[in-house]
């Protein structure tokens, strides 16, 4: 009896998952592209989403151009569950089942590294939409030229912090920044913020100290001891480096302490849903890469935000949407240069990438400290105000200027 | 007849597994490789379980082995065949420490210092920065073997041939007697001359031993360790449900259980890109539900009843 | 009578040794009494269900997190304060951990105890999972102001408002004591936990004292994860950590003992606290959390096997 029922719940959930997919339609003459991302999480989620955005409009405006004429795109998508092995079983499938012929995607560095082995040993063009740590680098080698690595990676991102802080105090005189305390979540992320930071801003004149704390996305979240350190210590800048699970837990704890530094400065990769509607939020700073703001003067961003927006019926909650979106169009015009998708040909014209994204900036390709191929270096500031993230710097991407000090509460 | 049956179709299996790569692309491959991690994780875990004695410290001997590995290549320069060695001896020697200290603890405590102890290798790795490379872990110069499928295919199915072997060996030898008499009953155990602590520290070294070689193994097929990703609890947890989804107390309920669980979710995920982990749940909450017993135990009772039939 | 005398003599040391820090350092006694707060008051409900039910459930973080979506959602739409909702929620709860129990524990229950536990690992998947689908792994926090209540003595400013947890571990701790020693019900759940056949024998319904007493675990880690809300974001896989936390603690204390789960965290929380506070130590507050129930448990056996 019971058997049969065992029998028959698995054979319905079978069933159940077949109908769901059964009617899979599969375009003919397609060129294919295999997205690996973590879809479940939000960064993975969106960004697979908004490649498949990019890939629509490319194939609505006739796909793209190769020597036997026009082709349309196809994106097989793989979940990588931010598992090392996962991630690799998810390039194999995607390289050796469905023949995909280009690769993009990634987010989190463990599941990246066990891309790597896969990646090497197929040698196919990658486009990477994520993993920030050095180890990433270290482990693709010097002559990994197939690999064209979109974010920034955790040294590029403190260089350009350290570039636009130098920047805003010359351009706005009443902000003074000496001394900078940075917090940080004891994982990779933040572990590579702080080694960043000390090499950056250690030789320029500032004053650093840090102190770790365990971040609430980690099953942490207590940040009495590192805001107590932090305003012993009286920073100018304040900086905390974890997850959107701390941002408004540490503001509140911060103004239980009285704790009132000149900048108050976020670098999580999300932010909570409406955290802009908190009163905390007013004139919190954060780094970036992309904000809704960036659509009042930039074309490629609004064309993107507004394409997501009616597609999906929600927010782009953090940069990988763009990011991602920016990885197919990247993809698409190398294609369409090379008018092949022949492993060198293709290659090439990828390496001479220049692609007005809806992050900002045009990407371009050049050589980091170890791979040759390198996109994006910097990072944005910005600032929450009236519960908008706008962009403070680089100026020439500025939708405000910032208002400082913090306020006090 | 039924035991030569079993036999060949045990012999059939062996040799499919080892001939894999002579008609499986790559892709089926490296999930044969996910799949057999966890099944022989599985396996060392029910090893010990037959003496009664729950451990949740998996990800912690398997981390422990990973960076011995790691560690050994970078910091000692060890070769890649002797840093696979040293994985097993590290593990099993810090199992030997501290098997003294923990194997006189029984039930939910047993399992929670050891769940404890996997905690500390991590934050003490996570820890020693310059040692360790801490929370960003280390990078190894390549995969083992050139990073050959069928290679690294066949290096992880030898992991699972120690698991398999120590598996069958404690079941014919007298471990399966001291370990299921420790099991049943303590005291009666001890009052015939079983030596308890001898016995569980015994399983407790070969088990942590075989789970050191497969972090090895690990460490050398994808070229890095990270806190993150080798102490990650889902090689805790995952093998706990593959042997009790499989069957427990056997050789064959894990290897079915890591065949049910792992194709099942490779399957899904392709099915269902966002949300198959639902259905994950659902499939072992399912079968917890009406076959407990496990996949082996149904298989047995409906022998058993067909046997019955044909008489 | 030896062991009394020892026991007082651990009180009275252990009591020194806070009143030292708390000259010598007031806020680490502060933030590790808080912290200790929240811990308990989240174990004791898993310690309840573990000492008398025998279940390790390991979905119990995500009854929290369930508990805390649902408040999150019901606080946007009316814009209702998560305080208010603290009843309702536990309510909610209690009826859901019911039918989570009617549907699956139960019927789990004659099946060795590994069955149970990776019953309720499946379980937490699913819970988490779909929070995940529906919701997405964007974290979730209503902002609220009293949440920064300030005190500020000398120089030192130190938030109070989550105390409230310390309040409601107590309230938790000496509650389940008066329910289980007072009122019948309670007895006999006690009764069913440290003997069920014996009870069945003098005429207690088992099946339903144990799904009383799992929807009142449920109801009180339910009413928590509306009280979580306020101090903290939540996204799907927020509750996991607690349940790994919440067991140690259980284990520290040892079953059945519901007011240990209080001692327990306070002595964890303020020495993770102590470790948190100096530049050198701060990286392996972790550590001795874990160090610690290790320690407890292994000089308790070695107690019994000299007695």
């Amino acid at each position: 009896m019971k058997k049969g029922f065992a029998i028959l719940a698995i054979a319905l959930l079978v069933i159940g998952t077949l109908a769901m997919t059964g009617c899979e339609k599969k375009p003919v003459g397609t060129i294919k592209i295999g997205g690996i991302w973590p879809l479940g999480d939000i960064t993975g989620r969106q960004g697979s989403m908004a490649a498949q955005l990019a890939i629509e409009e490319i194939n609505a405006a006739g796909g793209v151009m190769v020597d036997g004429g026009k082709k349309l795109l196809e994106l097989v998508v793989v979940d990588d569950e931010l598992k090392a092995d996962k991630a690799a079983a998810a390039v194999e499938k995607l390289v050796t089942v469905d023949g995909v012929e280009v690769l993009v995607g990634g987010m989190a560095s463990g599941a990246e590294l066990g891309k790597i082995p896969a990646f090497k040993k197929y040698g196919l063009p990658v486009v990477s939409t994520g993993a920030a740590s050095y180890t990433v680098e270290n482990a693709l080698g010097g002559d990994a030229s197939w690999y064209f690595h979109l974010h920034p990676w955790d040294y590029n991102q403190g260089a350009s912090y350290a570039e636009g802080w130098a920047a805003i105090q010359e351009k706005f005189p009443d902000i003074k920044i000496e001394k900078l305390f940075l917090a940080y979540e004891e994982g990779a992320f933040g572990k590579a913020s702080w080694d960043a930071t000390k090499v950056l801003f250690g030789g320029g004149g500032y004053v650093i100290d840090g102190a770790p704390f365990k971040s609430a996305a980690l099953g942490g979240g207590d940040y009495a001891s590192v805001l107590e350190a932090a305003k012993k210590f009286g920073p100018d800048l304040f900086l905390w480096a974890g997850y959107d699970a701390d941002a408004l837990p540490m503001l509140e704890q911060a103004k239980a302490m009285k704790f009132n530094p000149g900048v108050y400065l976020g670098a999580p990769p999300g932010w909570p849903a409406d955290f802009g509607k908190s009163k905390l939020a007013e004139n919190v700073m954060l780094y970036g890469m992309w904000a809704p703001s960036m659509n009042d003067t930039n074309v490629a961003s609004k064309k993107f935000y507004d394409g997501f927006v009616a597609k999906f019926k929600e927010e782009p909650a953090t940069y990988f949407a763009p990011l991602s979106y920016s990885a197919i169009y990247i993809v698409a015009e190398a294609i369409s240069a090379a008018k092949t998708t022949e492993k060198a040909a293709l290659i090439s014209a990828l390496a001479a990438t220049s692609y007005d994204s809806p992050l900002g900036e045009t990407i371009s390709f050049s050589k980091s400290n170890v791979i040759p191929y390198q996109g994006i270096r910097r990072q944005k500031i910005l600032q929450w105000q009236n519960g908008r993230q706008e962009v403070i710097w680089p100026f020439e991407a500025a939708t405000e200027s910032p208002v400082h000090p913090f306020p006090a509460w | 007849m039924n035991r030569n049956l079993l036999r060949a179709l045990a012999f059939a299996a062996g040799a499919l597994a080892v001939s894999l790569p002579a008609f499986a692309g790559a892709y089926p491959l490296q999930v044969a490789r996910n799949v057999i991690m966890y099944m022989a994780l599985a396996l060392t875990w029910d090893m010990l379980l037959r003496s009664g004695q729950i451990s949740f410290g998996i990800a912690g001997l398997f981390g422990l082995g990973a960076y011995a590995t790691a560690l050994g290549v970078l910091r000692a320069g060890m070769g890649d065949w002797l840093s696979l060695a040293f994985a097993p001896v590290f593990a099993g020697a810090a199992a030997l420490l501290i098997g003294f200290l923990i194997l006189r603890l029984r039930a939910m405590y047993f399992s929670i210092v050891t769940l404890a102890l996997a905690e500390i290798f991590r934050i003490v790795i996570h820890n020693l920065h310059d040692f360790t490379g801490g929370p960003e872990g280390v990078v190894l110069d390549g995969v083992m073997l050139g990073g050959s499928a069928a290679a690294l295919y066949w290096l992880t199915l030898g992991g699972l041939a120690v698991a398999l072997g120590a598996s069958w060996w404690f079941e014919k030898s007298k471990f399966h007697f001291a370990l299921t008499a420790i099991r049943n009953n303590e005291t009666a155990a001890r009052s015939s001359g079983v030596d308890i602590f001898r016995w569980l520290l015994a399983t407790f070294v070969i088990t942590s031993a075989i789970q050191g070689l497969l972090g090895g193994i690990y460490v050398q097929s994808y070229g890095f360790a990270t806190p993150d990703s080798v102490f990650d609890a889902n090689f805790t947890l995952l093998p706990l449900a593959i042997a009790l989804l499989g069957g427990i107390h056997s050789t064959i309920g894990p290897v079915f259980g890591a065949i049910l669980l792992g194709l099942s979710s490779e399957w899904l995920k392709l099915r269902l890109p966002y949300g198959h982990l639902v259905v994950y749940g659902v499939i072992i909450v399912v079968v917890i539900l009406f076959m407990p017993q496990g996949l082996y135990g149904l298989a047995r009772k409906g022998l058993r009843r067909a046997e019955g039939r044909a008489e | 009578m030896a062991t009394k005398r020892r026991t007082t003599i651990l009180v009275v040391l252990g009591l020194a040794a806070a009143i030292l820090v708390a000259i010598w350092k007031p806020t680490v006694l502060i933030y590790g009494v808080q912290q200790a707060g929240l811990y308990a008051a989240i174990a004791i409900p898993m310690g309840l269900v573990l000492g008398i039910v025998h279940i390790v459930n390991l979905a119990h973080g995500e009854f929290m997190m369930i508990a805390a979506y649902a408040t999150y959602f019901a606080c946007r739409a009316t814009g209702m304060d998560p305080l208010i909702a603290v009843l309702p929620a536990a309510a909610v709860t209690a009826a859901f951990g019911w039918v989570v129990y009617k549907l699956t524990i139960r019927r789990a229950l004659k099946a060795p105890e590994l069955n149970q536990l990776i019953l309720t690992f499946g379980l937490g998947i699913m819970f988490s999972q779909l929070v995940n689908l529906f919701f997405t792994s964007q974290t979730r926090k209503i902002s609220l102001d009293y949440v920064s209540a300030s005190v500020t003595i000398g120089e030192t400013s130190f938030g109070v408002w989550q105390f409230v947890f310390v309040a409601v571990a107590a309230a938790m701790a000496y509650g389940l004591k008066l329910f289980l020693t007072r009122t019948t019900l309670g007895k006999a759940a006690l009764a069913v936990g440290q003997n069920p056949k014996g009870a069945a024998i003098v005429g207690i319904d088992v099946d339903r004292t144990y799904g009383i007493v799992f929807a009142i675990a449920a109801a009180l880690v339910g009413g928590m994860g509306a009280l979580f809300l306020t101090r903290s974001a939540i996204f799907p896989a927020v509750g996991s950590p607690f349940t790994m936390k919440s067991f140690s603690l259980v284990a520290m204390a040892g079953i059945g003992n519901i007011p240990g789960i209080l001692g327990s965290a306070i002595l964890l929380g303020i020495a993770e606290s102590l470790l948190r506070a100096f530049r050198a130590t701060r990286g392996w507050a972790d550590i001795v959390f874990f160090v610690l129930i290790i320690a407890v448990i292994l000089g308790r056996t070695l107690k019994w096997r000299k007695s």
